[in-house]
């Protein structure tokens, strides 16, 4: 066992990991953030991704120890209730949350995409999440909020995050 | 006293965002697996690893051992070792559709994946290494794979009373007859396959001993009255277990049956310790039940000018290894098989088959969707065999209003069918153009009935609690389990039309067997008809006290009182007005109740004549159509879907984007049936172990969907609300496949239609 | 499921890193993990020590010199996806980018994973064999570079040697026209049921000059269709000569059963994949 810094979601923590822990484990298990999920601890669904050093990854397929001293983005770090991130608004605004477990995933997926390519239209929206699985919604009003918010996000010229 | 009506909604029918999305975009909503307990210990399940066997030995010892194990539980560990599949929740006895599986299998494994024992460790880790250390001796017995094979007397049993465990029929009129006045005769076998839930949230829960001694078990399930499941297995009164459901990651009837709740229970129980268990991907995909396979044997007879005659139908369900929900599923495919048509000769016959296969149960649909893939093909084919167009054809044999189902049961509420079709048909709007050389565009439409509400001789019930606080706001209290349908927020909808507050002052509180009034499964599509109802009676109640409270208050008749704005107010007066929170000091003043609990009880009916099949079984019907616009690739047999077009008529939306968000993932989850899904199973064992190889759609697969909804005002929910949850997966894939037959000229009959089945397809049917 | 306990070390030099991963048997040099944590999941392979050389700058970087484009064993798909260079001089492999899993995990796998896990239908190897491409290998020693055909040389087998790590791709910067599909069974992030590359260079006439086709998840690695490539040599792509590549393709597939698809489809697949490709070729010009 040995103990690493890194910073959450704009705080600097220490936490105790193995080697062979993932991240999603010892986010989940070690740090609380029970925010990033676990749907198939293999990269097949997109449930657990974060914003790993600057790039959105499947936390179960990177090992807790590669985040030392690195910077890991939740969901919890793009917004919150006082101050949402304009995907966060779009999400609620158009419903495109249902069961919701997804969501999370979708959210760190997005929020890296469209700060990376701004002007993305709908297809590439699309593809963006191509690993970002859904059950519930059929991706329909995920695209729509993500097209707003992108809109609204260009027109901030900012990421919108609050806590990277 | 003036109840809203329809034209006068203030928040009914609107796009309201639900107090639920926040939690979960802001990633603060706490699901099953998100609970963590000082002193938790973590479970594993030891599972089968044969399809068919008999357990000569298990030694758990080694298991036992390891450092960090606190137990290792195997059947005679358990104190009741049955599992009954009543019909989830309902307290009266159905007979012929009993079914009981095991805890933890005792003599004979019947599957891959069943449960033989339960390790709790104080790590994930040594449960993981004690799973491996359990040492089971199996001795393999011979298997049955194939129901058509389980059904021939040499093929093994898997109960003392044969593998068939369901017969049901359908009769109306006389079938040869019919036949014999038809011009046309149409005749396919259509199969279906074994579909996974695939739901992103694993089985999972965390269970505890409270400071009572009650077994507190907070799991993600649709059912939180398994609390009495949980009981009888541990031999415990009722009261001593309590289920808590939290807001869950997708159920679709997966999380129908019992799955997690009594190896919590019992490790619980057994351990006196905090204990979680979650389900890995690959745990949920081979061993919790799945969708039916159903071959089925459809022959329509029809006149020239289209008009349907006859009817016969033989439909063939795969039970797997344990009935569960197996017979009833048949009965809802029974009823469903003739589709939303007027055939006044029918026979129809169905069986459900036990397998050494993976068990079946509820699934999105319950028995209608796989019917649907085989009459909606038909009556393209028969369209085809008269030279009508498909749409003219269902035109004009679709049933109407007053009408009666083959089994016997007249439609009593508004079938907005020809809107529907036509509406959906228009709205694909002008053909596309194919993309490139050796592409062929298609177009194809179905329709389809499904039953919301549950069967009317099992005396449906919810019950719901709806009080006005001190500081104003409001409470509603009901069990009702929250999947993601926004079943929770349409009940805070339903209050605040009727209470005049907005719904930002109204809190809701769920799922707890122990502390809110039970309001049924979430199962069924049954939530916003009949815990709808339950919410609209007791608001309904309360809004009268405290009319008349506030009346009392202005000395004026209730007449004249209006809620409004979170306030009660005398119309044409504002001026003399009073907070919610005045009047709920005013109601305690005067000795009013503040609160109201209503019991909806959904008109009960007599059981059907199971010889005949003749009689009502289904509250009511959600009608609906889709159609499809599919580009095939000619080489490769790739089908690619680039328009879908939904028509539903829901009845009343209580809220638009909860509606249309059900079709829209609907429409993506029959896409998958379609084209995409199949738990592949050779000899009992599970090729398609994740998600890798068992493919959902990704949202590269599902095109724009465009859900119109129409609103008849007819359903029996809230306003004439009907459910749309289930109804909205049915017509798609027989839509698709309609699309694909119009694309490439031919029609493939099983599901799905990947491009290998499509290319072999055209290869025997002599296409280049 | 967890994966199984092993050590870790973070390699801060390529130096460092070859030599952990030569100093231990049963060492296993972790880039990207989108394979290899997968299978010490799932128990296909076993490691009792990780050198993570994710972060080696040594391993980066796509550029050009000599009539060559140079990529690092490290450059993650998401950049070569990036890249205008891969785009404009490389596009069959730019596709091949494309089609590859899904956006998280194009932001993770790498290049030298992907060739190093040496899967019969790996999404890069297939562009990469039909471009003549070599492959940089490091190690203590020194360094090596071997034509990638002779790197891969079966399912998870690599020419690797102890130590040993992907330094590098070289790909020749080569006249003409470039494709790659990749024929899956769903649209977002498919594994391969079957995949094909092929470059073709026409002379002025409408000759073909060169010729190469490679395909993927039809043998127990990427190969190349020899003899469906000297067929279509000093002549135009005529429909005539176009099928008789295509047979020639399908022959040397050796696909199997399994449950992406069945031996026939798959061969059938190859013929129509190289059918298309060719007559694309013939219409665009090479």
């Amino acid at each position: 066992m040995r103990t690493i810094e890194l910073t959450l979601n704009g705080q600097r923590t220490r936490v105790a990991v193995e080697p062979h822990e993932t991240l999603l484990w010892v986010l989940r298990h070690r740090l609380a953030a029970t925010e990033v999920k676990s749907g198939c601890e293999r990269g097949d669904c997109g449930a657990c991704a974060v914003i790993l050093d600057g790039k959105a990854v499947n936390s179960c397929l990177a090992l807790a120890v590669q985040a030392e001293a690195k910077s890991v983005v939740t969901v919890r770090g793009l917004g919150s209730p006082e101050a949402p991130h304009p995907l966060q608004a779009a999400f609620i605004e158009l419903g495109a949350a249902q069961c919701g477990i997804c969501i999370p995933g979708m959210l760190v997926t997005l929020y890296a995409f469209l700060r990376d390519t701004p002007r993305a239209g709908r297809a590439e929206i699309r593809e963006a999440i191509g690993g970002n699985l859904c059950r519930c919604t059929g991706y329909q009003k995920i695209v729509d909020a993500a097209e707003s918010a992108a809109r609204r996000l260009l027109a901030q010229g900012t990421d919108g995050a609050r806590r990277t | 006293m003036d109840l809203p009506s329809p034209r006068g909604f203030r928040v009914v029918g609107a796009r309201a965002p639900r107090a639920d999305a926040r939690d979960k975009v802001f990633g603060l909503l706490r699901y099953a697996d998100d609970l963590a307990l000082g002193g938790m210990l973590h479970a594993k399940v030891v599972r089968a690893t044969r399809p068919s066997a008999r357990i000569r030995k298990i030694d758990a010892a080694r298991a036992g051992a390891l450092p960090g194990v606190r137990c290792v539980l195997t059947a005679r560990d358990v104190p009741h070792n049955v599992l009954f599949s009543d019909v989830p929740g309902q307290t009266t006895q159905v007979g012929p559709l009993r079914a009981r599986t095991q805890v933890l299998a005792d003599d004979v494994v019947r599957y891959l994946g069943e449960a033989v024992a339960l390790v709790a460790a104080e790590t994930e880790e040594a449960a993981e290494e004690a799973t491996r250390l359990v040492a089971v001796e199996y001795e393999d017995l011979p298997g049955v794979f194939e129901p058509e094979a389980a059904m021939r007397p040499e093929a093994p049993q898997l109960e003392p009373t044969g593998n068939v465990i369901s017969r049901w029929k359908v009769r109306q009129g006389d079938v040869e007859a019919g036949f014999r006045e038809a011009d046309v005769v149409v005749a396919h076998t259509y199969r279906t396959g074994l579909i996974d839930h695939a739901f992103i949230e694993p089985e999972a829960g965390v269970g505890w001993l409270d400071e009572n001694g009650v077994v507190t078990l907070r799991v993600a399930t649709q059912v939180i009255e398994h609390f009495r499941d949980v009981a009888n297995v541990l031999g415990l009164p009722h009261s001593r277990v309590r289920i808590i459901a939290p807001y869950i990651g997708g159920g679709f009837g997966g999380k129908e049956d019992v799955t997690v709740e009594v190896f919590l229970g019992l490790l619980v129980w057994k351990t006196r310790r905090p204990v979680r268990l979650c389900y890995s991907r690959e745990e949920s995909i081979l061993s919790p039940t799945k969708r039916h396979p159903f071959i089925m044997k459809y022959r329509h007879g029809a006149r020239r000018d289209g008009t349907l005659v006859a009817l016969e139908v033989e439909l063939i369900s795969d039970a797997g290894a344990y009935a569960y929900l197996s017979p009833l599923t048949l009965l809802y495919a029974m009823v469903h098989a003739a589709g939303p048509y007027r055939i006044p000769h029918v026979r129809i016959d169905g069986v459900s088959v036990l397998t050494n296969n993976p068990p079946t149960s509820a699934f999105r649909g319950f028995g209608s969707a796989q019917p649907a893939f085989a009459y909606e093909s038909q009556m393209d084919e028969l369209a085809r065999a008269l030279g009508l167009d498909p749409l003219e054809l269902r035109e004009r044999n679709y049933l109407r209003k007053g009408e009666r189902l083959a089994s016997g049961q007249a439609l009593e509420t508004a079938v907005l069918l020809p809107e529907t079709a036509r509406r959906a048909w228009a709205a694909l709007g002008p053909p596309g153009p194919p993309s490139g050389l050796g592409k062929r565009v298609g177009r194809g439409l179905a329709s389809a009935l499904t039953s919301y509400g549950r069967i009317v001789w099992l005396h449906d019930w919810s019950s719901a609690w709806v009080e006005l606080q001190m500081d104003g706001t409001v409470l509603i209290r009901t069990g009702v389990p929250d999947i993601g349908g926004g079943q929770a927020a349409a009940l805070v909808q339903i209050a605040a039309e009727l209470l005049g507050v907005a719904q930002e002052d109204i809190a809701i509180h769920i799922g707890d067997s122990a502390l809110t009034p039970l309001a049924g499964t979430t199962t069924a599509t049954r939530q916003l008809y009949m815990s709808g109802s339950a919410v609209h009676k007791a608001a309904a109640e309360l809004r009268a006290t405290l009319v008349l409270q506030a009346a009392e208050l202005f000395q004026v008749s209730p007449e004249a009182i209006e809620l409004a704005d979170g306030t009660a107010r005398v119309r044409d007066n504002p001026g003399r007005a009073s907070s919610f929170k005045e009047l709920a000091a005013a109601c305690a003043r005067s000795h009013r109740p503040r609160s109201a609990f209503a019991v909806y009880q959904a008109p009960a009916g007599q059981v059907m004549d199971f010889e005949t099949g003749q009689g009502k079984v289904f509250p009511d019907f959600t009608f609906g159509t889709q159609a499809a616009e599919v580009e095939v690739d000619e080489d490769t047999g790739e089908v690619q879907v680039r328009r879908v077009a939904a028509c539903y008529d829901v009845g009343r939306a209580i809220n638009r984007n909860s509606v249309e968000g059900q079709i829209e993932g609907g429409v993506a989850m029959g896409l998958g049936y379609a084209l995409l899904e199949e738990d592949q199973v050779a000899g009992g064992v599970t090729l398609t172990p994740n998600l890798m190889t068992y493919l959902i759609p990704t949202a590269l697969d599902v095109p724009d969907v465009t859900a119109i909804v129409l609103e008849s005002g007819e359903g029996m929910g809230p306003w004439g609300a009907r459910g749309i949850g289930e109804p909205a997966i049915v017509p798609t894939a027989p839509a698709i496949a309609n699309a694909v037959r119009d694309a490439v000229g031919v029609r493939v009959t099983r599901l799905p239609i990947t491009p290998e089945r499509l290319w072999r397809a055209r290869q025997e049917s002599g296409a280049r | 499921m967890l994966l199984p306990r092993f050590e870790y070390r973070h390699a801060t030099s390529l130096l460092q890193g070859m030599t952990l991963l030569a100093e231990s048997p049963e060492a296993r040099a972790l880039a990207g993990g989108t394979d290899l944590l997968v299978d010490l999941r799932e128990r296909r392979q076993q490691a009792r020590l990780l050198v993570d050389i994710s972060q080696l700058a040594e391993l980066r970087g796509i550029d050009a010199a000599d009539g060559e484009v140079r990529l690092g064993g490290g450059v993650t798909v998401g950049e070569l996806l990036a890249s205008p260079l891969v785009a404009a001089a490389l596009p069959a492999l730019h596709r091949a980018a494309r089609a590859f899993a899904d956006f998280l995990t194009r932001n993770k796998a790498t290049l030298g994973g992907n060739l190093a896990n040496a899967s019969p239908g790996a999404d890069l190897v297939v562009p990469l064999l039909a471009l003549d491409a070599r492959v940089v290998l490091a190690a203590p020693a020194g360094e090596r570079t071997l034509a990638l055909d002779a790197f891969v040389l079966g399912p998870r087998r690599t020419a690797l040697g102890a130590g040993e790590l992907v330094r590098a791709v070289l790909v020749p910067r080569a006249e003409g026209r470039q494709s790659f599909h990749k024929l899956g069974l769903k649209r977002g992030g498919p594994i391969a049921v079957v995949s094909v590359a092929t470059r073709v260079r026409l002379d002025a006439g409408g000759r073909v000059t060169g010729a190469a086709v490679a395909l993927g998840a039809v043998a127990p690695r990427p190969v190349r269709a020899v003899e469906a490539e000297a067929s279509l040599l000093g002549a135009p792509l005529t429909p005539d000569r176009i099928a008789r590549a295509a047979d020639l393709a399908a022959a040397a597939a050796r696909p199997i059963d399994d449950v992406r698809g069945s031996r026939a489809y798959r061969q059938a697949m190859v013929r129509a994949l190289v059918a298309r490709d060719l007559a694309a070729a013939q219409t665009e010009g090479g």
